[in-house]
């Protein structure tokens, strides 16, 4: 039962984490209907450098630099996604693609640029100890800027009139378009937005367990079964879906073979594929 | 007799071409070998025009089907010492029997929920080699695979490997062809269309990924056979990446176009000075293909298969039919 506990709470670690990463797919798929499979790495290149400059210059610059790289690269998924949009004639599987050779770029200028070691910062030497758990502060931070994240969300997308306009482009394109809706530029925006939680996100990942050059595939999985889980359309659920899916990974990594543990959040989200919630929008309008 | 010639136009195009350029490399080991990793790359490549150029089915995970089949082949004949026959039967059969099942439980979604499940799909099976033990090598692979009996030189498994392109392209073209592929192409541009016409799309699309699966499969056991090992690393998500690109620079609408787009990018590609910049190229080179020129090369459909222009026309007709309501009462 003590060990339950224990692996819940390193689960909960884990888990921020992966509801962090569930922002950006959820939101994207709000606003532009499609899946953008780079979001692990965008994640893996903003630990990268916040690894790099914070251990040259200093780690709070690190991670500014970290973060600043990730929205530039998802600005460059936006941008490439506005020149497809206009050719393809909105085939959300081009993008996919798209987003699928961006991945194995990132990764390949992650792996030339920083190396095969894995990045890893833990700036807590001391733990705190909570009815006899030891428990890196680590977990208190994650799940601080999560929560902070979550409710900043909330407030973007249902109490501005970003949200709205978003909300609407997304529920009905064309229809947004005659109401005089930017909808291009808001789906860049989404897109610049996506990458900015997605750089915190691997912000943390760097902090807590770390990462290496090929983990931004992994990352992606583990944020879109976390968006999935409790159904896309919503941001908030992706967090909780986050924290379920690393909670289950952490118990059965805790009982079961380390490396097959892994393979939960890939089972998790195969189910919730199987059962049909995703997709269904898009289907109907195609 | 003409209808035929016609059908079988790639395939008598690929033999001419085969012809000329054995004669030319016979005797070049370095070539042979090239031209073998460009037969094993061209079914991979087949495979993505099979599954995304006719069905407009995006997996992200062909490599994986083929690291079914290299491993099968390769677990086979190093730790029971069966016939590499055997492997290929089980190269051929076990892709389909995965991909099948698994298709048919997603697909009856949107094409997006197929392209993300071959993507779990892959990891998946990354990490079961991975943590497979001594069955499948773990981390280290299995080495020592022996060549095939029926083609040890290179000049004959160089002819092996296009003789099984070959038969692939035959029985692409073929497909087309039949009502089954006519299906096929249906559901690709309106899946709507397709099930008003009485097609049954789930099946359809399953079978098509199935089909593929089995022709990656097949690339798999020359691969092994070829390098003789195989590890978790050798047909990973970056291979998937890289056959996909293949298809897409060649035209992956058209039956020789993945073929030209193996050959022309393994070529290239023989020109990068190292492998960590690898994944950048064929990215990098995947979007530009994609902006530019998304029919591909061999976008002049006319001369090679059937020409994809036509559905995408009637889509769009289709979707100016639907739209006057919201258009007219805006003008």
């Amino acid at each position: 039962m003590y060990e339950l506990l224990e692996f819940s709470s390193r689960g909960i670690l884990l888990g921020v984490t992966y509801g962090l990463l569930a922002f950006p797919i959820s939101l994207l798929f709000i606003a532009t209907d499609t899946v953008d499979l780079a979001v692990g790495a965008y994640a893996v290149l903003a630990g990268a450098v916040a690894m790099l400059v914070g251990a040259h210059i200093n780690p709070a610059v690190g991670i500014l630099a970290g973060i600043a790289v990730s929205v530039l690269a998802s600005a460059t998924i936006g941008a490439i996604s506005l020149a497809l949009g206009r050719r393809q004639k909105g085939d959300p599987l081009v993008l996919v693609l798209a987003s699928f050779g961006f991945a194995i770029f990132l990764e390949s200028v992650v792996l030339t640029l920083f190396g095969k070691d894995p990045f890893i910062r833990q700036p807590f030497a001391y733990f705190w100890n909570i009815a006899g758990m030891r428990i890196s502060p680590q977990a208190g931070v994650n799940v601080a800027i999560g929560l902070l994240l979550v409710a900043a969300m909330y407030v973007f997308l249902y109490r501005t009139s970003w949200g709205r306009d978003v909300r609407a482009s997304a529920n009905n394109e064309r229809a947004a378009l005659l109401a005089g809706i930017p909808v291009r530029a808001l789906q860049f925006s989404a897109f610049m937005l996506a990458g900015l939680l997605a750089g915190i996100a691997g912000v943390l990942v760097l902090y807590t367990s770390g990462m290496d050059f090929a983990s931004g595939i992994h990352l992606t999985l583990a944020g879109f079964g976390a968006a999935i889980v409790f159904g896309l359309h919503g941001p908030m659920r992706g967090f909780f879906g986050g924290l379920a899916i690393g909670v289950v990974e952490a118990i059965s990594s805790g009982y079961a073979n380390g490396g097959l543990a892994s393979l939960v959040p890939l089972v998790f989200i195969f189910a919730v594929l199987t059962l049909g919630r995703v997709g269904r929008p898009a289907q109907a309008r195609a | 007799m003409n209808a035929v010639l016609t059908r079988y136009r790639p395939a008598l195009i690929l033999v001419a071409v085969l012809a000329v350029i054995t004669l030319l490399i016979r005797t070049n080991t370095v070539w042979l070998d090239t031209s073998v990793v460009i037969a094993i790359y061209s079914l991979l490549a087949l495979s993505v025009g099979i599954s995304y150029g006719q069905a407009g089915i995006l997996s992200v995970a062909q490599a994986a089907f083929a690291s079914i089949g290299a491993y099968a082949t390769a677990i086979v004949t190093t730790r029971y010492d069966l016939p590499a026959l055997l492997g290929l039967l089980l190269a051929l059969a076990l892709p389909p029997l995965i991909a099948y099942p698994l298709a048919r439980l997603v697909t009856r979604l949107s094409a997006l929920s197929l392209a993300i499940a071959t993507l779990v799909f892959g990891q998946a099976v990354d990490i079961i080699l991975r943590e497979g033990g001594d069955f499948t090598g773990g981390y280290i692979g299995l080495s020592g695979i022996p060549p095939l009996p029926l083609a040890s030189g290179l000049l004959e498994y160089h002819l092996l490997a296009w003789a099984a392109v070959l038969v692939v392209t035959a029985l692409f073209s073929n497909l087309i062809d039949s009502p089954f592929g006519r299906a096929t192409n249906t559901l690709r541009s309106d899946s709507l269309r397709a099930v008003a016409d009485g097609v049954n799309v789930p099946h359809v699309r399953s079978a098509i990924l199935a089909f593929s699966a089995s022709v990656a499969g097949l690339g798999g056991w020359l691969y092994a056979h070829h390098i003789a090992y195989i590890g978790p690393d050798s047909l990973g998500p970056s291979i998937s990446l890289s056959v996909l690109l293949m298809a897409v620079v060649g035209g992956a609408q058209t039956v020789l176009g993945p073929i030209a787009g193996a050959a022309l990018l393994t070529l290239l590609f023989k020109f990068i000075p190292s492998q960590e910049v690898q994944g950048m190229f064929y990215g990098g080179a995947l979007i530009a293909v994609l902006v530019l020129s998304p029919g591909g090369l061999l976008s002049l459909r006319a001369l090679f298969g059937r020409s994809g222009a036509a559905p995408v026309a009637r889509s769009e007709r289709r979707a100016a039919n639907l739209a006057p309501p919201a258009a007219s009462r805006a003008s």
